[in-house]
């Protein structure tokens, strides 16, 4: 199977697991529902609507037969890798431990070369970011590491 | 109401805090505007958070003002370093950027900032008339007619500049379906929930928004760390000359005409209008052969019509609750946290509030046109900001802006998840701002479908025996299936 066919193919499986966990789900009685639908019917019809599309969308793939989309560079897989850090940390650590390193890392995965500009952009940053969220907007953040200590 | 429409958008002038804050945020907004890939749509979802704890009348200021200044400063980017700051720039670049290099680059930024300006408050002028009477007509409405207005709307997202028309459609209807995720409103049956009750009420927008605009531009912006920007020296920006207005003047009339009315259509916006604009420019004009080597119609044609667009795409978003464009989507979310119900209500219950946000929109194209005037030189130079600094300056914002929302980890998460989806659904062609106007038509679309069948005893077809909602379902039907008639007849007639 051509790789172009691999859109359509995932889309058509994630149509057809929302429909069959649509099916699963309760159905109401028909003194509060009355002449209208139950829970699942609209998901299933807009499922059902997607999935004509996406024989419609395959159809077009095979008669214009598209150029395959090339593979992102490193930078793109290793921003997505980072995000996966971001949340280990967030949950293990800090949400700000997360944030400063994720920076960090993101600059020098983009290629900054100086190391101490993509310290202080990790650093001052987050800094900032959260005095004007604590300061103006009152906005109390998730405990962990850093925050025990602000919070007490 | 005339007399308490013009006291209230008087009254943006003599409220300083405002009037600072439209300042402030102009500046803002013509930084994100000219900063490529951060565009009017990723600027507003980022400053959405921000605006929580503002008056309603403030946030929706400062999210409007960064739509008009962004779409506007997209323009400076265009015509200096041939990268439109924004995709309704796009258009700018085909004379602007000509017109730099032939050393004229303050004369193309001169055009750009007259003609936005003058398209910018043309269509505020247009809301202020056209809404109120949009209102009154919307009073008429009931589920039928708004259910066929969802449809519509919908519909309307086959036309969006980017991505082909079944993949818009099905970037839609995930985004209706998005809309179910949450218990059922009518019965409370959990749908998708997978024992999070988190999701309750639903998801909500403002991660959800987040991770389509922000962090999917993100990684696309990473695809583009080794790209080497060439810029054109420029010396003050120089006023269109006498000779100047006398060859644009119509272009930008008809630019503000055709830029109003593809806003006001529902999921349509600024891309579109430009390259409409710039094509009927050209179509229209005498000088066609200097078209792509720098000619003003061309770019006064691009730009009238792209920030005409900003106050038509307001319209069916203040008056439908329909939005006109992706920015206009997260305005529309602004208006519903701030508890502002977009509607007819809207229109008779706080009738000052809205002329204060259109007053500020037009204070705002004031001011984006001094700044445009006096300091693109100045702004020009925040392009040049390396994206090694500038990206995971906005994945701090991002995910700090989802969790502030709500105060809860999941909305970070939630904001991650879709920029994944976002950058791969963009990836491969599908653009993310049918996602985003389908999770926000979807409410509406299933409750009123709910409400048309009890009206109607359960007979769906009832629905077409109502002429308002009968006329917008052909118009969906016009709009999906009348570039296929069309074609179809031609080729009959050849």
């Amino acid at each position: 199977m051509k790789n172009i066919y691999l859109v359509p193919l995932i889309l058509s499986i994630f149509s057809l697991a929302v429909i069959a966990i649509a099916l699963q789900l309760d159905t109401s009685p028909e003194m509060i529902v009355g002449d209208s639908m139950q829970a699942r019917s609209f998901p299933i019809f807009l499922m059902i609507l997607k999935l004509i599309l996406i024989g419609i969308l395959t159809f077009q793939f095979y008669k214009n037969n598209p150029k395959p989309v090339a593979l992102e560079k490193y930078h793109t897989w290793g921003s997505m890798f980072l995000f996966l850090l971001f949340y280990l940390l967030t949950v293990y650590t800090d949400m700000f431990i997360g944030i400063f390193v994720v920076i960090f890392l993101m600059s020098i995965l983009w290629g900054e070369r100086r190391i101490w500009v993509a310290f202080l952009t990790a650093t001052i940053t987050p800094g900032l970011v959260f005095l004007l969220f604590d300061y103006v907007l009152k906005i109390r953040f998730p405990r962990g590491m850093l925050m025990n200590l602000y919070y007490g | 109401m005339f007399e308490q429409a013009i006291s209230a958008m008087a009254s943006v002038v003599v409220d300083p805090y405002l009037l600072g804050l439209i300042f402030a945020t102009t500046i803002l907004g013509v930084i994100i505007g000219v900063l490529p890939g951060l565009g009017a749509t990723t600027g507003a979802a980022l400053l959405l958070p921000f605006t929580l704890t503002m008056d309603p009348v403030h946030a929706i200021a400062v999210l409007a003002t960064i739509y008009v200044s962004a779409t506007f400063a997209g323009s400076i980017t265009a015509i200096l370093i041939n990268t439109p700051g924004t995709s309704a720039a796009a258009a700018t670049t085909f004379d602007g950027y000509p017109l730099a290099q032939k050393g004229e680059a303050g004369r193309a930024l001169g055009i750009a900032v007259i003609s936005s300006t003058v398209g910018g408050i043309f269509s505020v002028l247009i809301l202020c008339f056209a809404a109120p009477l949009l209102a009154r007509v919307a009073y008429e409405f009931r589920s039928p007619e708004y259910f066929a207005l969802t449809v519509f709307g919908l519909s309307m997202l086959a036309s969006i500049s980017a991505g082909g028309a079944v993949k818009n459609l099905i970037g839609g209807i995930f985004g209706v379906w998005l809309s179910t995720i949450g218990a059922e409103r009518v019965t409370g049956i959990e749908r998708f929930m997978f024992g999070n009750y988190e999701l309750y009420e639903g998801l909500h927008f403002v991660p959800i928004f987040i991770g389509l605009f922000a962090i999917s531009e993100l990684l696309v912006q990473s695809k583009t760390v080794d790209k080497i920007i060439k810029t054109v020296s420029m010396k003050a920006v120089k006023l269109p000359t006498l000779e100047d207005y006398k060859k644009i003047w119509k272009t930008i009339l008809r630019s503000c005409g055709i830029g109003t009315f593809i806003g006001v259509l529902p999921a349509e916006g600024a891309t579109v209008a430009s390259m409409i604009g710039y094509s009927e420019a050209r179509r229209w004009s005498k000088n066609k052969k200097e078209f792509g080597k720098g000619s003003i119609e061309g770019i006064a044609g691009a730009e009238a019509a792209n920030n005409a667009a900003t106050g038509g795409a307001m319209v069916p978003t203040m008056v439908l609750g329909i939005p006109g464009s992706g920015t206009t989507a997260i305005i529309l979310v602004g208006l519903m946290v701030h508890g502002l119900r977009p509607g007819v209500y809207l229109f008779t219950e706080q009738v000052e509030k809205v002329y204060q946000i259109f007053g500020s929109m037009f204070v705002a194209n004031v001011m984006f046109m001094l700044m445009g005037l006096y300091a693109a030189k100045l702004f020009a130079r925040v392009s040049l900001v390396p994206t090694q600094i500038l990206w995971p300056i906005v994945f701090a914002l991002s995910v700090i802006g989802a969790y502030a929302f709500q105060g809860q980890l999941l909305d970070v998460w939630l904001a991650l998840i879709f920029g994944v989806i976002g950058f791969f659904a963009r990836r491969h062609g599908f653009s993310v701002a049918p996602i985003a106007v389908g999770l926000i038509l979807g409410e509406m679309v299933e409750t009123n479908l709910q409400h048309s069948l009890k009206m109607f005893d359960g007979a769906w077809w009832m629905i077409l025996t109502q002429p308002l909602a009968l006329m917008f379902l052909v118009f969906a039907f016009l709009g999906l299936c009348g570039p296929m008639i069309f074609s179809w007849i031609t080729k009959q007639k050849d």
